[in-house]
């Protein structure tokens, strides 16, 4: 059980308080970005490109202009009379807006249509011709990287070859000798498939710009409307379009998972169109441009090793990478971090040795690379790490359970010291696995799965013990185009002691509106339905870069604890003067003060608020306002103990997930309800790449699963009954001790299933299996081994 | 994505019957389905068009047909049909292979190889079906190339692969067939 400090009525931290923005949603009142309707507002469509590579010939619009409605066809060339057929990425590498003359990718925006209608837009887009020169692509990264494939970015001055960037981290010739030494040696060549985040919302945009006022209001699926507002003045300021003329405005977001984060050419094309023809333009993406056109997610071909010794202690570890990141690098990452945090990959493990390198590269697919509920490349790490521990349990013979006991850092190591030097803040790990494994019976299963392979039947057994890195971040390393990954809270209580508070974050499903109120409610004593809570107007909200990577809770999360507790400092000094007293002889309890040994002579939080605009002491400024832009002075580490539990069947190859058992650590828990909502998510969204989901691309540079039929979003029917609890380590360094929860079940599912699935299949020899681990894999896995 | 097709079958003909049917543009293309010729470039070049619908996916593709070989003495000749789909939605080719070998009893043995490469918005939406679609066109023109040997009128040349999945899922889930 959690323990809460405050009663229920106030519904402070550890409280499962309903959510707060539940009504709307089940009531139908949201107001997502397509319920934005403006008058005299125009519709875009979009014109994508067939192909994967190709010479634009001709763009005859004829046809399209003939349809009543239809108002213009906007092309590269026109947007380039603007210079804004161009665009920065969030990695400082450029993108097209509209292009000019080649097209990257499947599905690049070719022009765009502008109408009255939707329908006439649709129909607009269908009546353009284009006709292209079909270039040969480059698909497959590893022949990217071949001295004779074509040079992709030509636009590139001085580009020779479709290399990015090399990174590499660690202690390089430190691992190579503890490797050439070690009694144990494992490798494995894994791919963490290219995947989509697919929220139920796409994407889309309502762009308003007034001639008049020179002013753009910008509604939009953005998941940092502050950021966005920068870039957009970053862009569009030499056409006069600057920060103080900018409102972005987030409304009700469905589904963000860093697919919102991004900047794409949509969004810009809109504003150029509401800007040339001086009404708003509203885009709303399809499925299939959501599906086929938007930031991808993961890409990374990972050759993993590990070395040990025979009785089980990991010594080094080492992982080279070649990042596929399509036409652009238009990762979603820190500035400094081109691999975002994917040195988190020495695990949860004690050990001091470690070297990492990656190379990026260009191919013609889809640029992307965003943190899919992911804090920027940490589900490629994890399922790394994890998954190379499994294959060197298999190798030493030892259970996988035991190496990870053996090697865990003990909880009175920390703050510990990673080979890549994060500074772990707290964790408990075999306090995590210990409960995960009393949970599921783990020898208990051990025995059974012994008496199954008798039987000639294949169950297995699969563990990932995590270890995330989230909350960025410290302002000393983290930034997006230069601005520090700092966020912010401003709390108004209003005379009455009702408040509103806005954040620099946005939430698109987490619950914000509940938990920050939780989080001011258990420093305030102010009851959370009390709390107004408002993100994603740039116009009304501090700044903040936003929320994904599981930031919000460490960052804004913390501001919000911050500037509340400057607004009890002002209540002490109220009270104080109030009831007669010194500070000193004051004692609080939530919701109050009273004098020490009188607790009859009290003041509540709302005869507080009420005083500091009707009667506070002289000199003091009067209100009750406080807004704080919080700097962590470190990320925060969640932990998490999965085991998952499978059977296989040998004719079909199918997977069966009989239980999954998920241990998280978030540290301190504000809101159980919504940490385990947040787990359940979470999970599906991690048996969707163990099990389902790839973007497949073919030779050609045509996607092959471009749709909902075939690209597999796992439903209620494909999720096991997932079974969740937790252990708490508190963050010692924040305001509040908590760490995030979104994106750890994402990051730790897929190893947990990976090694379920590959234990089951070791009895014949099987050491690894690339997800999405299909039934027909498995089959196909099972008949290379004359198993069936 | 591409799709190969090769497949053999005997008809009740001379082979110089079949190698002049089989190699003469105007009669070949009565028997693909959906195709129709529109002109003559020169002795080895057509242009042409083929119409495919692909459940919700209409293509209409402008091509150009080239015989890269029609050897009379070996009987064997190779085309390539490279085609534009006319909303600029994507690209096709295929190439074909056809040999004649003499049989007894005044048979003739056609043996025919297809590759086909579809780009764009067709590969996407239809790649799972290509393969059972290519061979129904496949059966189609075969079926189509005996009936014009025979003398017969050769039937409809259109199709449409929504239909036909149509009928595909009617027998699957055991529906009204008539």
């Amino acid at each position: 059980m959690i323990e809460c400090k405050t009663s229920k009525a106030i519904s402070g931290m550890g409280h499962s308080m309903k959510r707060k923005e539940d009504g709307r949603f089940l009531h139908g009142q949201g107001n997502y970005v397509d319920d934005i309707k403006l008058p005299d507002m125009l519709y875009m469509d979009i014109v994508r490109s067939p192909y994967a590579y190709a010479k634009i010939k001709n763009i005859d619009s004829t046809a399209a202009l003939a349809i009543p409605g239809v108002l213009a066809v906007i092309t590269g060339k026109d947007l380039e009379q603007y210079n804004l057929h161009w665009m920065p990425t969030l990695m400082s590498d450029t993108q097209m807006v509209l292009p000019t003359d080649t097209v990257m990718y499947q599905a690049q925006e070719v022009c765009a249509v502008i109408a009255t209608s939707r329908y006439a837009a649709r129909d607009g887009r269908e009546a353009v011709k284009v006709s292209y020169e079909v270039m040969k692509p480059v698909i497959d990264p590893y022949k990217a990287m071949d001295a004779s494939a074509p040079v992709l970015r030509t636009d590139k001055e001085g580009k020779k070859d479709n290399h990015i960037w090399h990174w590499e981290a660690g202690q390089k010739e430190r691992t190579e000798k503890i490797f050439a030494e070690a009694e144990v040696v494992v490798k494995e060549q894994m791919h963490i498939p290219r995947i989509h985040v697919s929220s139920i919302e796409t994407c889309g945009c309502v762009a308003d710009y007034h001639k008049v006022n020179n002013q753009l209001n910008m509604y939009m699926t953005t998941q940092a409307p502050h950021a966005i507002r920068t870039v957009i003045a970053l862009v569009a300021g030499h056409v006069g379009l600057t920060e103080e003329k900018i409102r972005v405005i987030s409304p009700d977001i469905g589904g963000g998972f860093g697919g919102k984060v991004p900047v794409y050419p949509g969004y810009v094309i809109a504003i150029a169109a509401s800007f040339l023809i001086g009404q708003p333009v509203k885009w709303i993406e399809d499925r299939s441009e959501n599906l086929q056109a938007d930031s991808f997610a993961r890409d990374y071909h990972i050759t993993a090793e590990m070395a040990g010794t025979k009785d089980g202690k990991i010594l080094a570890t080492r992982f080279k990478i070649l990042a596929d990141h399509g036409y652009t690098d238009a990762s979603a990452n820190p500035s400094k971090f081109p691999t975002g945090m994917f040195s988190i990959g020495t695990g949860s493990y004690d050990y001091d040795t470690s070297f990492m390198e990656c190379d990026a590269v260009y191919t013609n697919k889809p640029p992307g690379g965003v943190a899919y509920r992911c804090s920027f490349r940490v589900t490629e790490a994890v399922h790394a790490i994890e998954r190379i521990t499994d294959r060197f349990s298999l190798e030493i013979g030892k259970d996988p359970a035991d190496v990870r006991m053996q090697n865990f850092i003990k909880k009175e190591d920390f703050p510990w010291k990673s080979p890549m030097g994060w500074e772990y803040d707290s964790g408990d790990y075999h306090a995590g696995l210990k409960l995960a494994m009393d949970t599921v019976d783990y020898w208990g299963l051990r025995k059974k799965q012994a008496e199954m392979r008798k039987e000639g039947k294949l169950m297995g057994i699969g563990i990932s013990t995590f270890t995330e890195i989230v909350g960025a971040g410290p302002s000393k390393d983290f930034d997006i185009l230069g601005i520090k990954m700092f966020d912010s809270a401003e709390i108004r209580v209003h005379p009455t002691g009702k408040a509103i508070a806005r954040f620099g974050t946005k939430s698109q499903g987490q619950g914000h509106e509940t938990t920050y109120a939780q989080i001011i409610a258990e420093v305030l004593g102010i009851p959370a339905e009390n709390i107004q809570v408002e993100e994603g107007d740039t116009d009304t909200a501090p700044y903040g870069l936003g929320t994904y990577a599981s930031r919000s809770t460490p960052t804004a999360g913390a501001a919000a604890a911050v500037a509340a507790r400057k607004l009890k400092d002002k209540a002490r000094k109220i009270a104080a003067y109030l009831l007669e007293v010194s500070e000193e002889d004051l004692e609080w309890e939530p919701g109050k003060f009273f004098v020490k040994g009188a607790p009859e002579k009290v003041k509540t939080i709302q005869e507080i608020v009420f005083a500091s605009y009707t009667n506070f002491p002289q000199g003091m400024e009067a209100g009750f306002e406080a807004t704080h832009y919080y700097d962590p002075p470190n990320l925060t580490f969640p932990s998490g103990a999965y085991i998952c539990v499978v059977e296989v069947d040998k004719e079909t190859g199918a997977i069966d997930v009989k239980r999954f058992v998920a241990i998280d650590d978030c540290g301190n828990i504000i809101n159980p309800m919504i940490v385990q909502g947040q787990v359940h998510g979470g999970l599906t969204q991690g048996i969707a790449p163990a099990m389902y989901e790839e973007l497949i691309y073919d030779e050609d540079g045509n996607i092959l699963n471009g749709t909902l039929m075939d690209y597999l979003v796992p439903t209620a029917v494909e999720s096991p009954s997932w079974e969740t609890g937790h252990t708490v380590t508190p963050s010692p360094h924040h305001p509040i001790g908590a760490k995030g929860v979104g994106e750890s079940p994402t990051v730790g599912a897929p190893p947990a299933i990976a090694n379920a699935i590959v234990d089951a299949l070791s009895p014949y020899g099987i050491t690894h299996m690339e997800i999405p681990i299909t039934p027909f894999k498995v089959w196909k896995a099972l008949k290379e081994k004359g198993v069936v | 994505m591409t799709t190969n097709i090769a497949k053999g079958f005997v008809v009740n003909h001379p082979i110089a019957m079949v190698w002049e049917n089989l190699t003469n543009p105007e009669k070949i293309v009565n028997c693909v389905p959906g195709a129709s010729l529109t002109e003559t470039v020169d002795e080895n070049n057509y242009k042409g068009k083929v119409s495919l619908k692909f459940g919700p996916v209409k293509a209409g593709y402008d091509g150009l047909i080239t015989f890269l070989e029609r050897d009379a003495a070996t009987h064997k000749m190779v085309l390539k049909g490279l085609g534009d789909d006319e909303k600029g939605k994507g690209n096709a080719e295929m190439n074909m292979t056809g040999i004649l070998t003499e049989e007894a009893d005044g048979q003739t043995n056609v043996n025919v190889s297809m590759d086909i490469t579809i780009t764009g918005m067709l590969a996407q939406f239809g790649s799972r079906l290509i393969t059972d679609v290519s061979n129904t066109v496949f059966d189609q023109f075969v079926g189509n190339f005996k009936d014009q040997l025979d003398g017969k009128e050769a039937g409809d040349n259109s199709i449409s692969a929504g239909s036909m999945m149509g009928s595909m899922v009617k027998g699957i889930f055991g529906g009204n067939k008539s």
